[in-house]
């Protein structure tokens, strides 16, 4: 695809002229961590582009903790269709990844979740290249790239006066048609950007290597071969069942569904749930397949290495290291991997 | 508007009729015709309230009302069973993979059942008599705890004995009797014991409680069903019916857009099925 360079002030300009038709979300530093908040009247403001990607996934932008799905019984129904759409800005290479479980989920027919569709075929994706990484970073262990190859409108590759930016989609190289007075050849950038890259990529494989991940292609042997081991009520062991691991991963999809009373008709909302509770495979009469927390526990791992890997070729995990921060048991999905050889 | 698969169909309650002391069969009719098939399943919800899903239990021919029985079993049922006629509901659907009734065409074919799991049996058994031409046989063998906890009790103990159809039998068996009780006592396994059907051109179909699907589906390939002879209906923890939520996931496979109705031969490799 097509690469320009675009300089700071200028990105700045395209921005603000983008927030007439998006709302416009980009991490915002506070401490060591990033938040996505909303900017754009301003241009890009506080946000950072680059550097490593945010505390929370960008999932709930486009499938929202606990939103409302429908309204019944009155004739008026229900649509977001009026809403401005979203543009992300700096969202990161495992961001991007977490679409292709999110579109197999939500956008795959004759089903589609017509709010989920709706706001990403409606939506901007503008990523960039990490140029940190995290303490708890290990996508390049799973073969994904600390820098987006693919799944955005425009990819930015932060250099000091400016970014190359990467066309990926026709929606984005519309916008630099549009703008095209902005942005000028990247031919002389392009160099500079692949030993950054490169550079990045050693720097967190070196990292990594410390965990001991099996080589990716040996992950879901390794699971299969583990499923009756004791490895499982082990790694429950501190579990406290509270789902953040499910709530911090861009890759966990799933929701319950919940009615309530209006006052002119009923609504459903769609909230995220966890498979990590009790609850998520009981019965009515109280049959559970996973009553035990291990088992649970298991199901997370066979759902992300095993049961993704065959529905569509690749884990349901983006290697981005949020659940490790999350979780108050410090149960690190690294350490259960690394002892999934042998 | 959009197009909005979780949106339910307003649906009027016609009649609620007892099966049982905890099993009610309830009979529906939405605004708009569901058109199932049998084995798929409706998710019928208590407006405000919540969902889960059944299978309708009543013939796919119906086109304008359908009927789903339900065992009082949890927070939902529980509501659905004080349910009046009259009441408005919601319904969605119709989802999931039905009965294959054409790969049973010309064949001797055996339903075997266990308490509100005849439920989607009773819809694959009307609609194997519909075009009954087109089956060698069917034998359905139901049982119950008891001979109160019987459902459909005048199709299966009275209308289905006497269709005057040499193809068709209906076999009812109770675990325990009572007084009043002149039928056959036993599991409905014990049904499976002498059946006069030819292995090789039949299929068996079961839907009952977890461990009665078990021990069915032991006793068939006990007696040389193989396993890809025979039909199960899995009962998992479903909430969107339509393959995204996750909750009901089996092995590689989610119960309600991949089944409920599985060949026992797909599935029989994956841990949890019978839990």
């Amino acid at each position: 695809m097509n690469s320009y360079f675009i300089n700071k002030p200028n990105l700045d300009r395209l921005v603000k002229s983008l927030s007439k038709v998006y709302k416009i979300f980009a991490p915002v530093k506070s401490d060591n961590n990033r938040f996505y908040k909303k900017v754009g009247e301003d241009g890009l403001g506080e946000s950072v582009i680059g550097e490593v990607r945010a505390v929370e996934p960008i999932k709930g932008f486009y499938f929202p903790a606990r939103t409302k799905i429908a309204e019944y019984f009155s004739s008026k129904g229900y649509s977001d269709e009026k809403e401005r759409p979203v543009a992300i800005i700096g969202a990161k290479s495992c961001d991007l990844v977490s679409f292709k479980v999110m579109d197999y989920v939500y956008r795959q027919e004759p089903f589609r979740d017509p709010l989920y569709a709706l706001k990403r075929e409606k939506g901007l994706v503008i990523s960039s290249d990490c140029t940190l990484y995290g303490e708890t970073c290990f996508c390049v262990a799973i073969d994904i790239m600390p820098y987006p190859l693919e799944g955005f409108d425009i990819n930015l590759s932060g250099l000091d006066s400016g970014y190359i930016a990467e066309i990926g989609s026709g929606k984005g190289e519309k916008i630099v048609r549009d703008y095209f007075k902005l942005f000028q050849g990247a031919e002389p950038y392009i160099e500079r950007r692949n030993t950054n890259r490169k550079k990045l990529k050693e720097d967190l494989s070196e990292h990594v290597k410390k965990s001991g991940i099996p080589q990716k292609d040996s992950i879901q042997a390794a699971f299969k071969s583990k499923f009756d081991s004791s490895l499982w009520e082990e790694v429950s062991k501190t579990c406290v069942e509270c789902g953040a691991c499910n709530m911090i991963c861009p890759a966990c999809h799933c929701f319950i569904l919940m009615d309530q009373k209006r006052e002119n008709g009923f609504e459903r909302l769609r909230m995220w749930d966890s498979c990590l509770l009790m609850s998520f495979a009981r019965v009515a009469g109280g049959a559970n397949p996973r009553k035990l927390l291990a088992h649970r526990m298991r199901n997370r791992f066979d759902k992300k290495f095993n049961f993704f890997q065959d529905t569509i070729g690749r884990f349901g995990c983006t290697g981005c290291g949020r659940c490790i921060e999350a979780c108050p048991g410090k149960i690190d999905i690294r350490e259960v991997l690394s002892r999934l050889k042998g | 508007m959009i197009d909005n698969p979780y949106l339910p169909i307003k649906t009027e309650v016609l009649d609620v009729i007892e099966e049982s002391p905890t099993i009610k069969t309830f009979s529906l009719k939405p605004e708009v015709s569901l058109n199932f098939k049998a084995g798929q399943f409706i998710e019928m919800s208590i407006p405000g309230k919540g969902e889960a899903p059944f299978t309708p239990s009543s013939s796919p021919h119906e086109k304008d009302k359908l009927e789903v029985t339900i065992m009082k079993a949890g927070r939902i049922t529980a509501m659905i069973h004080d349910l009046k006629k009259g009441d408005t509901v919601g319904l969605r659907g119709p989802y999931g993979k039905e009965y294959p009734l054409s790969e049973y065409e010309g064949k001797e074919i055996l339903l075997v059942g266990g308490g509100v799991g005849l439920a989607p049996l009773r819809a694959l058994f009307l609609a194997l008599v519909h075009d009954i031409e087109k089956y060698k046989s069917v034998l359905f063998c139901c049982g119950s705890r008891t001979p109160s906890d019987i459902i459909y009790k005048d199709c299966v103990l009275d209308k289905w004995q006497n269709l005057d159809n040499k193809k068709i039998e209906v076999r009812v068996t109770v675990d325990r009797k009572d007084d009043s009780w002149k039928g056959k006592v036993g599991l409905v396994t014990t049904t499976l014991d002498k059946l006069e059907i030819n292995l090789k051109n039949s299929v068996s179909i079961v839907c009952g409680p977890p461990i009665m699907m078990k021990f069915a589906t032991f006793k068939l390939l006990e007696v040389g069903y193989k396993p890809e002879q025979i039909y199960l209906s899995m009962e998992k923890n479903m909430s969107c019916g339509i393959g995204k939520c996750g909750h009901c996931r089996l092995g590689n496979f989610y119960a309600c857009k991949d089944g409920p109705v599985f060949r026992y031969d797909k599935i029989s490799h994956i841990h949890e099925i019978w839990d």
